[in-house]
Formats: C-alpha cells, sequence, structure tokens
C-alpha cells in the first residue's frame, strides 16, 4: 500500500508545484515593455552580496541617486526612471534568473550594468536578449567579445576593453621607459590573452612574464612565488595586470619582502579601496604607482562632472562614501539618461539601440575619451589617462592635468587625445 | 507477482499521465514560470540524486556541485567540439559524471560519516576551479552551452524556455521512472541494507565496499544529468556556476523533501525556486532595504531546515506515511 500513497503524495507536490506557478498573472502590455506616458523601468543585476560584492554593490545606489535627482527634477522626456535592483552574488545561474524575473516579470524596458563577463555572456544568450531586442546598457566588463556588434547586437559596453588598456600602458611604457626591463603580472584566461594581444601591438618585450589562474592568488604561497620571480629577473618596472584581489595580493607580498619596482596597475586591480581592506599600509607602500582611469578622479572636485555628482551623492544617496565606484555608476545613469533622451519622445527599445549608434557623439558624459559606439562597434570610452597614485590610494592626474590616450581594439595607433569633451549641460540635468 | 506487475503498471501510468499535465501546464503559464519549471526539474534530478546517495546508501555528500559542474562540462564540451545532439550530450554528461562518480566512490567506500562529508566538501571547493587550469575549458568565464532553437515545426510562438522546460521535465520524468524502479529492485533493497545495518548485510552475502561504490556511481550520474540540465538552461558552463552554496543548497533540498524517500522530491524542489521569490514579494511588500532583500532568502532556507529537521527530521512524506501507518 505504500506505492498507492507515495502516487499520491507525488500528485499532492504536484499540485503545489502548480499551484504555485499558477500565482502570477501577466498584466496587459503596454506599447514597448517598461515605458508608460510618465516612468520608465529598468533593471539591474550585480553582486550585492558575496565575496565579489564589496565596491560593485555601491553602483545600483549610484544609479538610483542620479536617476532620482533627473526625476526631481522633471525626468527624461517627461518620464521618471526607476530601477529595479536585483543581487546576484556573482553566480552566472543566478544571474540569468535574476534577468529573467527582471525581463519577464518586472517588466523591465532594459538592462543596465550587469557584471562580470561569465555572467553577462550567460544572460546573453540564455535570456536571449538579441531575439528579444532587449538592450542591454553599459555591461560592466572590459572582455573585448561585447564590442562585437553581430554576437551581441543589443550589449554595450562602457569600459575601454582590456586590449585597449594594454596598448596604453605600452604607450606610456615607449615614451617613458625605452630600453627598461619590464615585468608583468597577468590573469590566464580571456582578459589576460585579450591584454597579451594589446602588448604585443605596442611591441613590448617582457623580460618576465608570470601568468596565473583565476583564483589561485588567494592560495597562500602562490603570490609569494610571483615576487620571488620578479626579484630573480629584476625588471625596473612591472605591470599588475590582474583583478583586484591578486594585484592586492601582489602588493601584500611585496610589502613583506620589501620589493619595490616601478608599479602599473591595470584599471580592473587598481581599485584602491580593495587594496586597503586587504592591508591598510598598502596605499602608502605603493604611493607612487602609476594608474589608469577614463573618467574623471573621484577626488577632482575641479570637475564639473564630478562636482555635480558629488552633490548628487550627499542629497540623493546619504551616507555613501563618494569614490571610483559611485563614479561608475552614475557615470553609467547619466549615460543612460542622455540616451534615453537622444531616442526621443516614443521610445522603443529599437530606438534606443539607433540613437547609441547614431548619437552618441553628441552625449555629454564624464568620459574624458571619444565614445566610440557606431554602427560596427559597441565600446564606449576608447583610451585612457594614466596619473599616479597618492600615499591614501587615490590615483590623480600628474601636475594636474589629463593626459588622455585613445586607440582602437584592432591595430590603430595609440594617440594623444585632442578630444574636448561637450560642456556639462545645465545642472547636469538632460535638456 | 501479479500484483507487482499491476503495480508497476499504475506507476507507469501516473508518470505518464503527469508527464501530460506537465504538458498542458506548460501551455498555461506564463514565460517565467515556464523557466522556472525548468529549473525545478533540473532541482529534482539533482536532489534525487543526494537522496539516493544519502537516503538510501547512508553516504554524505556536501559537494554535489562539483559533480554537477562535471556534467555539465562534459555536456558543453560533447556539444562544442563534436558536435553532438542534445541527447547525446546529455547521455555523454551522465557516462562522464558516472565513471568520475566510480572513482571517487572507491575512496568514499574507505570513508564514512564526517570524513566522507569532509571529503566531498573539499572537492565542491576545487573541482569548479581546475577549469580555470586548462585552455580547453574556457578559464573563469566558460563555455557556451546551446542547444539551439526549438523546432520549427513547433510554431513561431514557441519560446526557448519552453523549449528548455519540455526537455528538462521529459528528462526528470524518464529519471525518475528509472530511479524509483531501481530503488524497488535487489539494488536498492542491498543499498537499504548496508545502510540500516552494514555488518548484518554482509552477513548476509552483500558485498558492502562494491555496494557503496555502485550507489555513489550511480548517483554521480544522475548529478551530472542535472548539471547538464543546469548548463541548458543558462546556456553556459562555468566556475562560477557551481559554488559552494549550490551544493548547500542541494543538500538543503533533500532534507526538506525527506532524505530517506524519493516521493517528496519536488517539495524540495519547488521550495528552493520559490523561497527567494517569496522573500522578494514580501521584502517589495513592506519595502525593506536591499540588505534584507538580500539575506532573507538565506534566512527563510534556514529557518525552514531548522523547523523540519525538528519536526518532520525525515521530511514531511516519510512522517505522513507513518502517521497513516498507525
Amino acid at each position: 500500500m505504500i506505492g498507492k500513497n507515495r502516487r499520491k503524495l507525488i500528485a499532492a507536490s504536484a499540485v503545489i508545484a502548480a499551484g504555485s506557478m499558477l500565482l502570477a498573472a501577466a498584466p496587459a502590455q503596454a506599447a514597448e515593455q517598461g515605458v508608460t506616458g510618465s516612468t520608465i523601468k529598468l533593471g539591474i543585476t550585480i553582486p550585492m552580496t558575496g565575496i565579489a560584492s564589496p565596491g560593485y554593490n555601491k553602483i545600483p545606489g549610484a544609479m538610483k541617486a542620479y536617476f532620482n535627482y533627473v526625476n526631481a527634477n522633471g525626468g527624461v522626456n517627461g518620464r521618471k526612471i526607476t530601477l529595479v535592483v536585483k543581487d546576484d552574488q556573482y553566480i552566472p545561474t543566478l544571474a540569468v534568473a535574476k534577468a529573467n524575473e527582471l525581463i519577464l516579470k518586472d517588466k523591465v524596458f532594459a538592462l543596465i550594468g550587469t557584471l562580470g563577463t561569465a555572467s553577462t555572456k550567460a544572460i546573453s544568450r540564455s535570456a536571449q536578449l538579441s531575439a528579444r531586442g532587449i538592450p542591454a546598457l553599459f555591461v560592466n566588463t572590459g572582455f573585448s567579445g561585447f564590442a562585437d556588434k553581430k554576437a551581441y547586437p543589443t550589449s554595450f559596453s562602457l569600459l575601454p576593453s582590456y586590449q585597449m588598456e594594454a596598448k596604453v600602458i605600452g604607450k606610456y611604457l615607449d615614451d617613458n621607459y625605452a630600453g627598461k626591463k619590464i615585468g608583468l603580472i597577468y590573469q590566464d584566461d580571456d582578459f589576460g590573452v585579450d591584454a597579451l594581444n594589446g602588448f604585443k601591438q605596442a611591441g613590448i618585450n617582457f623580460a618576465v612574464k608570470i601568468p596565473y589562474a583565476s583564483g589561485s592568488q588567494g592560495v597562500a604561497g602562490v603570490a609569494g612565488t610571483w615576487i620571488t620571480k620578479l626579484q630573480a629577473a629584476a625588471p625596473d618596472v612591472v605591470i599588475l595586470f590582474g583583478v583586484s584581489s591578486a594585484t592586492a595580493a601582489a602588493l601584500g607580498n611585496a610589502y613583506a619582502y620589501k620589493y619595490s619596482p616601478k608599479w602599473i596597475l591595470g584599471s580592473v586591480g587598481g581599485d584602491a579601496t580593495t587594496i586597503a581592506a586587504a592591508k591598510k599600509e598598502l596605499p602608502y607602500f605603493m604611493a607612487g604607482a602609476k594608474g589608469l582611469s577614463f573618467a574623471p578622479a573621484p577626488t577632482d572636485s575641479s570637475d564639473e562632472y564630478i562636482k555635480m555628482f558629488m552633490d548628487v551623492n550627499a542629497t540623493y544617496n546619504k551616507g555613501v562614501t563618494f569614490d571610483n565606484n559611485v563614479v561608475a555608476g552614475m557615470t553609467s545613469a547619466f549615460l543612460a539618461v542622455q540616451a534615453i533622451k537622444s531616442a526621443g519622445v516614443n521610445l522603443t527599445r529599437k530606438g534606443l539601440i539607433a540613437a547609441i549608434e547614431k548619437n552618441s557623439a553628441s552625449f555629454a558624459n564624464p568620459g574624458l575619451t571619444p565614445l566610440g559606439y557606431s554602427a560596427t562597434s559597441h565600446v564606449g570610452a576608447t583610451g585612457y589617462w594614466i596619473g599616479t597614485y597618492d600615499a591614501t590610494g587615490a590615483l590623480k592626474p600628474d601636475g594636474g592635468k589629463y593626459t588622455v590616450y585613445t586607440t582602437d581594439s584592432g591595430t590603430g595607433a595609440v594617440v594623444l587625445s585632442t578630444y574636448k569633451r561637450p560642456a556639462m549641460p545645465a545642472k547636469g540635468l538632460p535638456n | 507477482m501479479h500484483k507487482l506487475k499491476s503495480n508497476n503498471l499504475l506507476r507507469l501510468i501516473g508518470f505518464v499521465v503527469f508527464g501530460f499535465f506537465l504538458f498542458y501546464l506548460s501551455n498555461a503559464i506564463d514565460e517565467l514560470r515556464v523557466y522556472q519549471g525548468a529549473t525545478v526539474a533540473m532541482y529534482v534530478v539533482a536532489i534525487s540524486s543526494i537522496i539516493l546517495l544519502t537516503g538510501y546508501s547512508g553516504q554524505v555528500s556536501l559537494g554535489h556541485g562539483a559533480l554537477l559542474a562535471v556534467g555539465g562540462y562534459g555536456a558543453a564540451l560533447l556539444r562544442n567540439n563534436l558536435h553532438a545532439p542534445v541527447w547525446l550530450s546529455f547521455a555523454g554528461a551522465v557516462l562522464v559524471a558516472a565513471l568520475f562518480g566510480s572513482l571517487l566512490g572507491v575512496t568514499a567506500a574507505r570513508l564514512s560519516g564526517p570524513y566522507l562529508a569532509g571529503t566531498t566538501l573539499a572537492l565542491a571547493v576545487g573541482l569548479p576551479s581546475i577549469a580555470n587550469q586548462f585552455k580547453f575549458l574556457g578559464g573563469e568565464q566558460g563555455l557556451i552551452f546551446d542547444i539551439g532553437l526549438p523546432p520549427a515545426s513547433l510554431g513561431e510562438t514557441f519560446s526557448q524556455y519552453k523549449w528548455f522546460f519540455w526537455i528538462a521535465a521529459l528528462t526528470a520524468l524518464i529519471a525518475m521512472w528509472w530511479l524509483q524502479n531501481l530503488l524497488r529492485s535487489r539494488y536498492g533493497r542491498t543499498w537499504r541494507a548496508v545502510r540500516t545495518q552494514s555488518v548484518a548485510a554482509e552477513l548476509a552475502g552483500i558485498n558492502t565496499a562494491r555496494s557503496k561504490v555502485l550507489a555513489f556511481t550511480v548517483s554521480a550520474g544522475l548529478a551530472g544529468l542535472a548539471g547538464a540540465l543546469l548548463s541548458m538552461t543558462i546556456s553556459t558552463v562555468s566556475p562560477s556556476a557551481f559554488p559552494l552554496s549550490l551544493s548547500f543548497a542541494l543538500a538543503t533540498g533533500a532534507v526538506l523533501s525527506g532524505v530517506t524517500t524519493l516521493g517528496g522530491v519536488m517539495i524540495g524542489a519547488v521550495t528552493l525556486v520559490a523561497i527567494p521569490e517569496i522573500a522578494d514579494a514580501f521584502t517589495q511588500r513592506i519595502g525593506a532595504s536591499e540588505n534584507v532583500t538580500a539575506n532573507l532568502p538565506g534566512l527563510m532556507v534556514s529557518g525552514l531546515l531548522i523547523v523540519v529537521v525538528l519536526f518532520v527530521p525525515n521530511g514531511p512524506v516519510e512522517q505522513f506515511r507513518n502517521r497513516r501507518k498507525k
């Protein structure tokens, strides 16, 4: 008789399953999902908890702060923007589940700022962003694949590609350290491969190249061997082209070994907040190191955008320390507002994508490099300025002046940028 | 003998009817539910794999995520490099994971209790990051696992998620049908005998070590199948898709389902998918802060786990059955 009961129970659990699935009914759709006469709904899934969350979990709050500032001043084309935030813990499975919720349940108009290459790839594929024509604005990864319009026709990245970054570093080395011995620590996957391609194009020969597998930087003793190898090869300049935890591990061991060459920190790993969290002496130890950014320095209150962002942060994001993550979030939000405004009153997904491809040259934005969006490329910023870290870990332009290099992800040369950023619209509002 | 046969037939009919019910359901519910349904089917297979191992053969695994990873990578490699059809890549995932499980089972048969739990836990921590060491496994970003669009004959409005759901639900139904038959067979009885009283089982002529290795192998094969399903629903496979938290979620699902019986496996699977949503709806209603939103699902799962262990230690199904017997 056990069998009979079991059948009943299977049936019972099936009913529970079915019941829970039927709970939500789909509301009637407007002309374009997520847009009404007075609102626009955007969605973001990002690690709010878990190992990758520190720093990044400030991005959605910063975005909301800027959107609320715009909303309080009339919105964009008369519409107010809301942002739905989901936590994916940096796990692709969760990222896909959350993206599906955003698209199918919260009915967002577009995704914005998804973070991490694996998660962003998984979302794009599984949620069929291109087949459904859902825009994925300003994904937070420099993986050059997302620049490929054919493979990811609705995704836009804001960060320059890793290849561009390597080419810019190569140019800097050529100009300042010609004939010197160069060392490199890099991550042994697509991230590092993109970079190696860039360095090769720049014609850099390394005296020592140390690859590390992603995750191995956390294994006891591993980062120590990097420093031993570096000491043996004795390069004059060492480039740390890894994630923040690897950069912190390398610097931490160098500190312990009292080893201090001239450091150059890649933009991904050069997050002083993470480095200082690993060891509080490190920002002081690495003072004088070189770093890269495409946005103005968060400490530079003489920059009109930074000044405006600081004010917005103080009013709409109370109690949150203003840093590079806040700048990153607000920059994405600012650009999204510009793009939405440019797409016009009859806002559609297609129209938004077309507006970014066609009109980005005229978008106001805080970045110090030209925006590279076009009908063939979906990479935003096209270069970097190189500056110096001070003893507090803040990256500052040398001599108070941003020297910006610009290039492409292909074989193009690296040139000093003559780009004049368009003036900020009054009060940083879309008008 | 006759009765046994008719019981088998009834069970088969039950499965087929349930299959038709799911088919009907897939047309009646919206796309998000269909997608979640595919995830439920994946959890059903994964949790049944743990129930088989722990409930029937008495071995503990806290690292099933690693076995799912083996299956997921196996399926993706077969599909990407040999252009295997979907069913073959799933079969390949089962075989690769079973092979891996048999090797692991040989080690596991020498360990028991906390030692075995610790070993499997270490595996869950270490194994997925091996993908970072080899180029053909795609590093941190992993590999694409694309099962392709649904056949055109199903019509233009047939969504990808429905296709995922059909494949996952059919796979789960077949796997469950096969598994419940296996558990009723000599092997199932042998496993239970070893779990309940290994010395007595040995005296009765059962080779306990071999029986344990076999259980581990079958369990790993099922886990591999779940891994392939998981990779299908996210169209990719990468180390970060198999975190430690996945292994814990599966173990939790098994306990909620009732670890000694397959009958409640849907309970655990549905709970794992439903809880984050319930938590979300709740926090939205009361307008809670982001901190609460982020941590509530974990709190709810843990709370439920404690309640279940305290009040229905063998799971709700076993409890219900015992009540009926009295």
